[in-house]
């Protein structure tokens, strides 16, 4: 192996494969719940736990490390792609060991996210991350959190000890379509991620029908209440993906190390993730709310991030090098995300194919709300759970109190906003016991004004968010004390 | 008006409440206020009585709340207890009264000022565990025991102390509560208690946080190298963890090597 370098110290190493790792987005530590237990070290919490914030305003919650970020691939949009001259290192497995449980025990992060770039081949390079997983979980009694990036095009065996060992378990989608993928990622096939995704989902079914759940993952409580949500019975049914077959039925169960049976480990049980990125290639809004919504009901996905492009490397096909990050258009994804998982929206409502783009003024809730006037007002002491969430600025927690309360008492304007209600958006569109708040028209072009006023402030906010700025004083112009009279 | 005061601890406000409670039903529920000491401005025309803990009251007073109205209240009651605000213990009463007349559903009844208020005190206790259970930092002593210090606002460290037995039940360590001076102190494989700190105790334990190795250094590096330098959010990266409370979080301290 005359391309690892081990000349690098530790902490060298971790400046560099941290600094490699930083562009991927997924950095939660929810969805799995597991007690501690006596003689190891660790548990999941199913909240999640951030433990730091990065200077760009994101948490840290795992150490987010590549294994290493030799890369054979020559991905373009990719820093450690390999025709990129950039310092290049390898941990080795008791390294990633060591650093995650001495950091674990200073109560530093909540967990593992190891991703690698793929050296030599997918199958050794996930070979040497089980191995790793492995040492973690079995020599070093660790049972916190893991969240393991696969690699496309390794062996199916390898993708089913790596599940057993983890607790989420991911694989890159980077494009949305096709076509993008074949321009941007020439050694990367659609195939070749979505097969592994489509095994990964029913072995985590089959795993959960085992242990006595049903095959479909929790989703947020509001859902069950919700007769629509793309999560709902009769939505689920037309699943158009075919059946990939279980990775226990391909590699065999004898294939998997003795340890990992011994500790009758369920499958991934935080599920499976995947990230986008988006402003790379033309795709718009609504290909990739579609993309989503598809990947939560097909693949029954935990989680789907979005990444805004950051230019860093040169080349005719992708944007420039002095381009912003689309960093609003990311933020309106997110939102329309959530509507989808918590809120009953389908993609289809929000967005269509003669408008296929968010509105960056407004936030999607009162874009899709002031395109449908006609069900508002609503009056909050009547109106039914699902259509309570449909209101601009009544989310989950409000409409579930909202619901509570009405039960014992008549609601005011006053209780609402003491419930979380936000009434600067919300106002326009309720009415409480056949009241308006203020008398306000119920017009399109009128509350569109109103709510863009409103929303101007944190939309720069967005926007601009690496723009430096500060109160400006006398003393900046070197005036003293005293001195100017 | 008569008004009750009592030590700021659980048992002290049980006690209070009972004897204010017993007091109510001879010269009226309006007559009085709870209060918990140190009183800094007394008032020139209400009397003060200060009640101290007796665990047969406090039996009977967590008895009553459990069986009249329910275990969550309960909760919620155990949580303002632990709260800074000046009016919890007041709060406590209010929701006591409400909760006794009408039972459980008091949890519900959200429009009611003192169940909001209560709800609110419970939601504030409990995020501010939550922050400390994600920004408690623990340094090493050796390889033999871990330290980590804090200054909550509200009385936390019991909980934050609950959520670390589970997460490292075999390990030796200690948080304290620096105002307050007490600890939550975890002995390998046992359960937690909690210590009041003499002052020797406290002089040599304060030490401790200036202790530090290299993986400290290496955390900096970590927390230094993931910050993308073209989403730069400082405003953002604030309003996710407050100054204050940064105040014990290594990755924002200089490393001491280089002074």
């Amino acid at each position: 192996m005359d391309q690892i370098i081990t000349g690098y110290t530790t902490r060298e190493k971790l400046q560099i494969l941290a600094d490699a790792a930083k562009y991927d987005v997924a950095c939660t530590s929810s969805g799995s719940d597991r007690r501690g237990k006596k003689g190891f070290l660790g548990n999941a919490e199913a909240c999640g736990i951030c433990h730091s914030f990065a200077s760009d305003g994101r948490c840290i919650s795992l150490l987010k490390i590549l294994m290493t970020n030799h890369c054979v691939y020559d991905c373009k949009y990719c820093v450690n792609r390999v025709s990129n001259d950039v310092p290049r290192a390898t941990f080795t497995p008791e390294e990633i060991c060591e650093l995650t449980v001495n950091f674990y025990k200073r109560n530093y992060i909540e967990g593992l996210f190891l991703s690698s770039g793929v050296l030599k081949n997918p199958t050794y390079t996930m070979e040497k991350m089980c191995e790793t997983l492995s040492l973690l979980r079995n020599k070093y009694r660790f049972n916190g959190y893991i969240h393991v990036k696969t690699i496309p095009g390794a062996a199916d065996e390898l993708l089913a000890t790596a599940g057993y060992l983890a607790d989420r378990i991911s694989v890159n989608l980077e494009l949305p379509t096709a076509e993008s993928l074949t321009k941007l990622a020439p050694n990367k096939t659609f195939q070749t991620i979505l097969d592994p995704m489509g095994k990964v989902s029913d072995t985590i079914a089959a795993n959960r029908i085992s242990r006595g759940k049903l095959p479909q993952m929790e989703r947020s409580r509001s859902n069950q209440y919700l007769g629509s949500s793309i999560f709902s019975s009769q939505n689920r049914v037309e699943k158009q993906r075919g059946y990939g077959g279980t990775l226990s039925t391909v590699g065999d169960r004898m294939l998997l190390p003795a340890e990992v049976q011994s500790e009758n480990r369920s499958f991934a049980p935080a599920g499976q993730s995947t990230q986008m990125i988006i402003g790379a290639t033309q795709e718009s809004d609504y290909t990739l709310l579609k993309t989503t919504q598809k990947l939560y009901q097909d693949y029954d996905l935990k989680r789907v991030f979005y990444s805004a492009y950051i230019p860093l490397n040169e080349d005719a096909l992708l944007p420039r090098l002095d381009t912003a990050p689309p960093l609003l258009r990311e933020h309106r994804l997110y939102q329309a995300d959530w509507l989808l998982r918590f809120y009953g929206f389908h993609a289809e409502e929000l967005l269509t194919e003669a408008r296929p783009n968010f509105n960056e003024q407004l936030d999607p809730k009162c874009d899709w709300a002031l395109r449908h006037l006609g069900e508002f007002p609503l009056d909050v002491q009547t109106a039914s759970y699902d259509q309570l969430l449909r209101i601009p600025g009544v989310g989950p927690k409000s409409a579930g109190r909202i619901m509570k309360a009405r039960r014992y008492g008549r609601l005011d304007f006053d209780s609402l906003k003491k419930m979380g209600v936000v009434l600067k958006r919300a106002h326009y569109f309720i009415t409480c016991n056949g009241h308006r708040l203020y008398n306000t028209p119920i017009e399109e072009a009128f509350i569109t004004r109103q709510l863009i006023g409103t929303n101007q402030r944190e939309n720069w906010q967005v926007a601009n968010q690496n723009r430096q700025y500060q109160q400006m004083s006398l003393f900046d112009y070197g005036i003293e004390m005293g001195g100017a009279v | 008006m008569r008004v009750f005061t009592c030590k700021d601890q659980f048992e002290d406000s049980m006690t209070c409440i009972y004897d204010a409670w017993s007091w109510a039903l001879k010269n009226g529920h309006e007559n009085l206020r709870l209060e918990r000491e140190p009183i800094f401005q007394p008032t020139l025309f209400d009397e003060y009585t200060h009640i101290d803990a007796d665990m047969e009251k406090v039996t009977k007073v967590v008895r009553s709340i459990q069986n009249k109205i329910s275990m969550e209240a309960y909760i919620d009651i155990f949580y303002a207890t632990l709260s800074i605000e000046p009016d919890a213990l007041d709060t406590i009463y209010g929701f006591l009264r409400l909760g006794f007349r009408v039972g459980a559903r008091v949890c519900s009844m959200y429009t009611d000022p003192h169940v909001m208020r209560i709800l609110e005190l419970r939601r504030r206790v409990g995020n501010e565990a939550h922050y400390f259970r994600e920004f408690a930092r623990f340094s090493a002593m050796g390889d033999t025991a871990y330290i980590c210090h804090l200054e909550p606002k509200n009385n936390v460290i019991l909980l934050v102390g609950e959520h670390f037995a589970d997460r490292m039940p075999s390990e030796h360590w200690m948080i304290i509560d620096d105002n307050r001076r007490q600890a939550v102190v975890h002995v390998k494989n046992q359960e937690n208690y909690l210590r009041y700190l003499s002052e020797e105790e406290w002089l040599r334990l304060s030490r401790s946080e200036l202790y530090e190795d290299s993986y400290t250094d290496m955390w900096r590096t970590f927390f230094h190298a993931i910050g993308i330098r073209q989403r730069e959010n400082r405003e953002c990266q604030r309003n996710l963890f407050p100054i204050w409370m940064r105040k014990h979080a290594v990755e924002f301290r200089e490393s001491k090597k280089n002074n």
